[in-house]
């Protein structure tokens, strides 16, 4: 009795709690349904190919499958020297099947990718197999090629026997595992990989840090003069931004080249003598002042929208208060401005980091980047797997400085516009 | 997962389509490549058919092709490919298998259309169309003197001034060995034979690193064919590593002041392949066939200078000389497969750098970074 009283009814009898909830979950519904476009257009574009990027970097069960009798033999086999017949016995059955179903081409692409020279050594399996006689394959498969007699060989293909590998991930750091589980480095003359990350770190690095220096007093020009002079120069910096990325590399190229419009200018005002002209282009200084360039509107534009919600008169106000010019800046303008700076270094250094065909034109010996590796996986060798592992961890650096600037700053404090 | 993936890339790939379902689409390297094939044989072979022959530009490689088999949405017929692609493309079934003598027609003199070919092909699904050269070039205004032989690519102290060459280790090791002092031997054998080893492979990359290095030379990467000539026209290189095709357009097309040399010279091949259950495959199959006959192949050295993979095609050219689209230039004497710029060269091997090219990619990159 007591507890119906309590409850609160509506006109149409139903209880009011249940009947706000029913009007609350209509809303929801509501709300989910205009944001489910976005949700799905997420999932499918963002969520999804990156979750398969990331399987794909560690699965590794198709060689697995192809050779399922070679690996049970090995099961057995230690790995020192050279394995008994019956892994050679195996891996004649396995491979004459995927040659009958014509698929043995990806099993060569795999092993090539662990070992080089895997594949004419197959190829020249396929075409000696049609004679083999029915025992003693170990002595046939290793007068094929002097190849086969090696253990290392061998020692490939069982490295591949896991379903799920982390492979890839030590060999963009230029290390692999050898057969006793250490992980150890590749011989020195292949150590590439590691350099490639440090240098595109450098590079992104570097370039945001131009980025900011150049950007931060045009911006601050563009939002504190007056209308009719700040449109102009809002254009200025614009239309490049308009002009295709390709456009403007090759008009760096003609500009710093040793025979380029710069260093004319240069030999012309008397800087330099004409057979001692600078090297401004095939190094680093070409790749940094082709990528701060290019990337400049990326760093104005979210400062100068920060910026012009700043109110001139506080800047006024703290010089009143005694401060000088300087120090009204450091202590007043400059922290406001912070949330437009953490903006454009992030949009900057993210956008640097995945660069690579300005460096490749404009960068000489050091133009190759880690994503120039990632195109060369994708597209030449097409070892996919290995090219995931490479984006993945470049996402996962992108993340990391992320994560860095939101404890540094947070990232609530980002403001684009 | 893997479902939905090709779900996705199927969509992805039927929006992309814009072509008619019923046209052939033939994807090629653009530019002024592309240009030659239109107008030497694609043109007139869709005329004579009455199929229409779409050309699309790509940028290499199979990971298009590949992705576009997974997605089971395929919409290329024919690709113009590198040896190796044809090779790793035929074994993992993505291309469709000739044979030769039936699917192609003969010579005009009935030479069956595998003893025309200037060379065996690398794989059973490969059709050549050219053979270029990767010779080098020098500014005839910026060397004092003609260089000659390929020695004189890595002589600094008697033609001092940088070099461009090519940023991947492919031609470049072969160049770096024969300038060393190793003869090429038959189609360049030998020097893939000390490329086996890792001592030649050293040998190869010191000579690269000394060139590189030195005050007096230097090195600039190039990446895009169009560089070479605009490097050498520039004065930003005296002497470049490059394709045939391209100083060729700069030396006659533009009139730049620059020359070829052949010596030590790199022959490499272009093919066509046929996509296997591509979206038009039987009308492909016909218009490939007359593309790479005698006369339509002849037709594409009308427009650059790379050598026609028919040996016939020599001889319709020769009667026709001057050959070359503006009249007056003599085609046969450019063509890298011609007697007097063969007389010391080597044959680009696919199988080498399928077998070995990550490896040795690996290597060159590190030996870059330490320039």
């Amino acid at each position: 009795m007591s507890n119906e009283t309590k409850q609160i009814l509506t006109t149409d009898g139903i209880p009011l709690e249940v009947s706000l909830k029913k009007a609350e979950k209509k809303n929801k519904i509501k709300a989910f349904l205009l944001v489910a476009p976005l949700l799905l257009f997420l999932i499918i574009t963002y969520i999804f190919p990156i979750g398969d990027m990331l399987f794909r970097s560690v699965d590794d069960r198709m060689v697995t499958n192809m050779l399922p009798k070679t690996y049970k033999a090995m099961e057995k086999w230690d790995g020192k020297d050279l394995p008994p017949e019956e892994v050679f016995e195996a891996f004649y059955i396995d491979y004459k099947l995927l040659v009958e179903q014509k698929t043995f081409g990806k099993l060569a692409t795999q092993l090539n990718y662990e070992k080089n020279g895997f594949k004419s050594i197959l190829k020249k399996l396929k075409r000696k197999m049609k004679k083999f006689e029915n025992e003693n394959y170990k002595e046939q498969i290793m007068a094929v090629h002097k190849r086969w007699a090696n253990v290392e060989y061998w020692r490939a293909i069982k490295r591949r026997a896991p379903d799920i590998t982390y492979a890839k991930y030590l060999k963009a750091m230029d290390m692999f595992e050898n057969e006793d589980g250490n992980i150890s480095q590749v011989s020195e003359d292949r150590r590439v990989h590691r350099v490639l990350w440090l240098r595109t770190l450098e590079v992104a690095f570097f370039v945001t840090v131009f980025c900011f220096l150049m950007a931060y007093p045009i911006a601050h020009l563009l939002a504190t003069l007056p209308m009719k002079y700040s449109n102009l120069l809002m254009i200025c910096v614009l239309l490049p931004f308009w002009t295709s990325l390709l456009v403007r590399t090759a008009s760096w190229m003609i500009l710093l080249q040793q025979q380029g419009i710069v260093n004319d200018f240069f030999v012309w005002i008397g800087l330099v003598a004409n057979d001692n002209r600078p090297e401004m282009m095939y190094n680093k200084t070409g790749t940094y002042v082709a990528m701060t360039q290019i990337l400049l509107p990326f760093m104005v534009l979210p400062l100068y929208s920060v910026m012009k919600t700043i109110s001139p008169s506080l800047m006024r106000a703290g010089k009143s208060l005694g401060g000088t010019p300087f120090v009204a800046f450091w202590k007043i303008y400059f922290p406001l401005t912070i949330p437009g700076i953490g903006a454009g270094c992030l949009l900057v250094f993210i956008l640097a980091i995945g660069y690579y065909i300005t460096p490749a034109l404009v960068g000489g010996a050091s133009g190759t980047l880690i994503s120039n590796q990632i195109a060369f996986h994708m597209k030449s060798t097409l070892d996919w797997s290995f090219a995931s592992a490479m984006g993945l961890m470049l996402l996962t650096g992108v993340l990391v400085v992320y994560w860095v600037y939101n404890k540094l700053v947070g990232v609530d404090n980002i403001k684009l516009g | 997962m893997k479902k939905l993936s090709k779900l996705l890339l199927a969509l992805s790939f039927a929006l992309s389509v814009t072509s008619s379902a019923f046209a052939v689409t033939a994807v090629s390297w653009g530019g002024a490549y592309t240009e030659s094939q239109k107008l030497g044989y694609g043109d007139p072979t869709a005329k004579k058919l009455g199929i229409e022959i779409n050309w699309v530009d790509y940028s290499g490689g199979l990971s298009e092709i590949k992705a576009q088999k997974e997605a089971g949405k395929i919409t290329w017929d024919i690709i113009d490919v590198f040896a190796m692609d044809t090779i790793t493309g035929c074994d993992e079934g993505l291309f469709v298998e000739f044979d030769f003598d039936k699917d192609f027609p003969p010579a005009p003199d009935g030479t069956p259309a595998s003893k025309d070919f200037f060379a065996p092909m690398p794989s059973k699904c490969a059709v050549g169309n050219i053979l270029y050269s990767w010779n080098y070039a020098y500014n005839t205004e910026n060397v004092k003197g003609t260089p000659k032989t390929i020695k004189d690519f890595f002589n600094t102290k008697k033609f001092p001034g940088k070099r461009a060459i090519y940023k991947s280790a492919l031609t470049n090791l072969e160049i770096a060995l024969a300038a060393d002092g190793i003869k090429p031997g038959k189609g360049g054998a030998k020097i893939y034979e000390a490329l086996e080893s890792e001592k030649g492979v050293q040998r190869a990359m010191d000579k690269i690193k000394k060139l590189c290095t030195d005050p007096k030379g230097g090195c600039v990467f190039w990446s895009a064919g169009a560089q070479p000539p605009e490097l050498l026209v520039s004065g930003e290189v005296v002497m470049a590593t490059g394709w045939n095709g391209r100083f060729f357009n700069a030396e006659v097309g533009e009139g730049a002041p620059i020359k070829q040399v052949w010596d030590g010279q790199g022959l490499d091949y272009e093919y066509f392949v046929l996509v296997k259950g591509g979206p038009n495959e039987a009308d492909a199959k016909k218009a490939l066939a007359m593309m790479t006959s005698t006369e339509m192949l002849a037709g594409s050295a009308k427009y650059i200078a790379y050598a026609p993979w028919r040996k016939s095609s020599l001889k319709v050219m020769e009667a026709g000389e001057p050959w070359y689209k503006d009249g007056k230039t003599n085609m046969v004497p450019q063509m890298p497969t011609a007697p007097q710029n063969t007389k010391n060269f080597f044959l680009v091997d696919p199988i080498f750098w399928a077998d070995n090219g990550t490896e040795l990619g690996e290597k060159w990159e590190a030996m870059k970074a330490g320039l």
